[in-house]
């Protein structure tokens, strides 16, 4: 009776520790933040295709480091309070090795600073703010996406080309809008002198949850521009370019820039009702990068999901890849090392080549813009011709981005 | 002047309709003494449902009589199921179960449409411009302009002239006696319900051509209604009219004047009608 005992104790302990040290040593755990609900609930499911497709790519092809890799999806539902609670208990409750997401602004400001203290790394794939690379960077969060100044800083060399000189912007009232104007001012004026702007009275910041933009088009309109530059962006985007077709807005009396307008969910939901020959950008778009790993994605993704990836789902694939690769430079999964070989990481991704720059952590990438247009087999419209702004032309450095770590 | 015309006409077109889903709401308050949270999210449904019907008919006009009709299915069934149960307790609990509704249908729709945009064309008769006074302007916001008032005019006949109508008065007046006197109180319940979520989800198709259809489509507007239907008087049918009007002009001629306060007008006009007149603009009463 004794020995039937101790024989069951003992089988329970080894299969239940050998369970536990299986589990330990065989899984690199990764933490996923986007948002899950709402009316921005697309992008987080962009992000999370986009992040186990790389998560089954890994695994099938031998893991990282020998380990298997798991995703843990958690929803900011696109506040900021939520999201650092959602990050806390991934750090603390699942323990994960990695974190990884983001798609606000307003968000990654909030988060940012309390990584510091959970010591464990972050790559940003979203959030577009200089800021989380420059004022309030630190030591474990990086980006590996485009940045607003990145992506104004090509639309302002585009400015120049238009030869618009009195310019007004719409964008969303919020730091992504404001800042992205701000930014547009500063880079444009640099580069044509000539260039007037609009006082912030006369320029258009609709409240992110507006659904009828008349009064702002209207506003726009009536203020008489050579250019207007867009950053609205989603849903926001969407019904805007619905109701300023109908109001006559891309009737050719003014240039339009939309810094995200070649969003592929963006073009796919307006179809033909997408004007032609406007300037668009995105942070990634499918068919400017001729690279194997880039047909290699979109062949993938397209067959696993039936749709074009967005750039969601480029930089939340990319990210896993880039903590793989920096897993492999560590040759571990410490946290200060993986947090250590993340600088000045070079990567190739769909994208292109990129570098995650040592002084602010910041991705230098390509800013991709085109021209919307008409073209056969697709029903939305594609950018063409295609405009690669090299990174290293449109990236500040590092003293003009204020980071100091 | 131009901009004069033109705020007005956009401002014209969004008060009516946030009159739609206003009037919904405030029957459905006035009545069956319910304050519907999950209302916005009716409106989402019958955006979604109107698409649906429209993919399936290929006709906007069919998806605009079919998609609300199929949301008044899911309607009667929220009432005669879960609505029920709450009646005459706390407010709370309505509060709680309608919100529960509202978690429910968003997720609901996520599961069944997925979680992107979807967009849906105007009809061929409403799509263009049209000129006045000299304006161009879009078509389908001047239907808009004409639908409100003349879905507001029908349902006011309908409360007024009608027999049903009188009645369902007569029980929102006061249940116990409509019932004594032989009324059938829980189907006149079922019946305003289902007339409040047809016209939240009527709101929600005339809104699909205008706005891209997404989950959670319903938050903005429901948190406007609320605001027209408190402005102009809890359960009053005129309130919300003009409640929606004087919103729907504030907020376009706001975006002129207002600069960056035009985002906290309709709270401000919530806090000035709350200090003046408690009770809104127009006393209760159906």
């Amino acid at each position: 009776m004794g020995k039937r005992f101790l024989f069951i104790i003992v089988t329970i302990s080894v299969v239940f520790l050998s369970g536990i040290w299986a589990h330990a040593a065989s899984t690199a755990k990764i933490g996923f933040t986007y948002i899950m609900s709402g009316p921005f609930s697309a992008y987080g499911q962009f992000a999370k295709q986009g992040a186990e497709m790389a998560i089954a790519e890994i695994n099938a092809a031998g893991g990282i480091n020998g380990m298997k890799v798991e995703g843990f999806f958690e929803d900011s539902t696109g506040k900021a309070d939520v999201a650092l609670r959602a990050i806390r208990k991934l750090v603390y409750q699942d323990k994960v090795d990695m974190l990884i997401g983001l798609d606000s602004s307003g968000v990654a400001k909030t988060v940012v600073p309390a990584i510091e203290k959970m010591k464990t790394p972050l790559i940003i794939t979203h959030a577009a703010t200089p800021d989380v690379t420059g004022s309030v960077c630190n030591k474990y969060t990086f980006r590996i996406s485009l940045n607003l100044a990145q992506n104004v800083k090509a639309a302002a060399l585009l400015a120049k080309e238009t030869g618009a000189k009195k310019w007004t912007t719409v964008g969303p009232d919020y730091a992504f809008g404001h800042q992205s104007w701000e930014y547009f001012e500063k880079y444009l004026k640099e580069l044509n002198p000539e260039a007037t702007f609009l006082p912030k009275n006369k320029v258009a910041f609709p409240p992110f949850k507006t659904t009828d933009f008349s009064s702002y088009i209207t506003k726009v309109m009536s203020s008489k521009p050579d250019g207007v530059f867009i950053s609205l962006w989603g849903g926001n985007l969407i019904d805007f370019v619905r109701q300023a077709s109908d109001m006559g807005f891309f009737n050719g009396d003014f240039q339009v820039l939309m810094s995200l307008g070649g969003a592929i969910e963006v073009l796919t939901a307006l179809g033909d009702k997408m004007p032609e020959g406007l300037w668009v950008g995105s942070r990634y778009w499918f068919q400017a990068n001729d690279s194997a790993i880039n047909k290699k994605f979109v062949a993938s993704y397209l067959k696993k999901y039936g749709a074009y990836p967005s750039y969601n789902a480029h930089g939340a694939y990319s990210a896993v890849y880039a903590y793989k690769a920096a897993a492999e430079k560590a040759k571990s999964l410490d946290k200060e090392g993986i947090a250590k070989a993340l600088e000045g990481l070079k990567i190739e991704i769909p994208t292109g080549l990129v570098e995650i720059r040592k002084g602010d952590h910041q991705a230098i990438t390509d800013a991709h813009w085109g021209k919307t247009s008409a073209a056969a087999g697709f029903s939305h419209r594609i950018l063409k011709p295609i405009k690669i702004f090299k990174g290293a032309d449109i990236t500040p450095s590092i003293a003009e981005t204020g980071c100091s770590m | 002047m131009e901009y004069l015309l033109l705020n007005t006409l956009n401002g014209l077109s969004w008060g009516m309709l946030l009159f739609l889903i206003s009037v919904g709401l405030t029957t459905v308050f006035g009545v069956l003494g319910v304050l519907n949270f999950a209302h916005g999210s009716l409106f989402m449904l019958g955006a979604y449902l109107c698409m649906q019907a429209m993919q399936y008919f290929d006709s906007f006009w069919l998806g605009l009589l079919v998609g609300p009709l199929c949301a008044v299915v899911v309607g009667v069934l929220m009432e005669k199921f879960l609505l029920k149960q709450v009646y005459g307790r706390d407010v709370s609990f309505q509060l709680l179960l309608t919100f529960a509704v509202l978690l429910i249908l968003d997720d609901g729709v996520r599961m069944i449409w997925g979680s992107g945009y979807h967009v849906v064309d105007p009809p061929v008769l409403l799509s263009g411009v049209m000129s006045v006074a000299g304006q161009d302007y879009p078509v389908y916001r001047l239907f808009l302009i004409l639908v409100g008032p003349l879905i507001g005019a029908l349902l006011w006949s309908f409360f007024h002239f009608t027999r049903w109508g009188k009645t369902i008065r007569a029980a929102s007046f006061d249940n116990i006696m409509a019932e004594g006197v032989g009324i059938n109180v829980p189907l006149i319940y079922t019946a305003v319900f289902a007339l409040g979520t047809w016209l939240a989800a009527l709101g929600g198709a005339l809104a699909a051509p205008q706005q891209s259809l997404v989950p959670s489509m319903g938050e903005k507007i429901i948190i406007e209604s609320f605001i027209v239907v408190v402005v102009g008087g809890l359960g009053s049918f005129p309130g919300a009219f003009a409640g929606a009007l004087l919103l729907g002009l504030l907020e376009s001629f706001g975006t002129e004047f207002a600069g960056r306060m035009q985002m906290a007008i309709p709270y401000l006009l919530l806090a000035v009608i709350l200090l003046v007149r408690p009770h809104g603009l127009f006393k209760k009463g159906v």
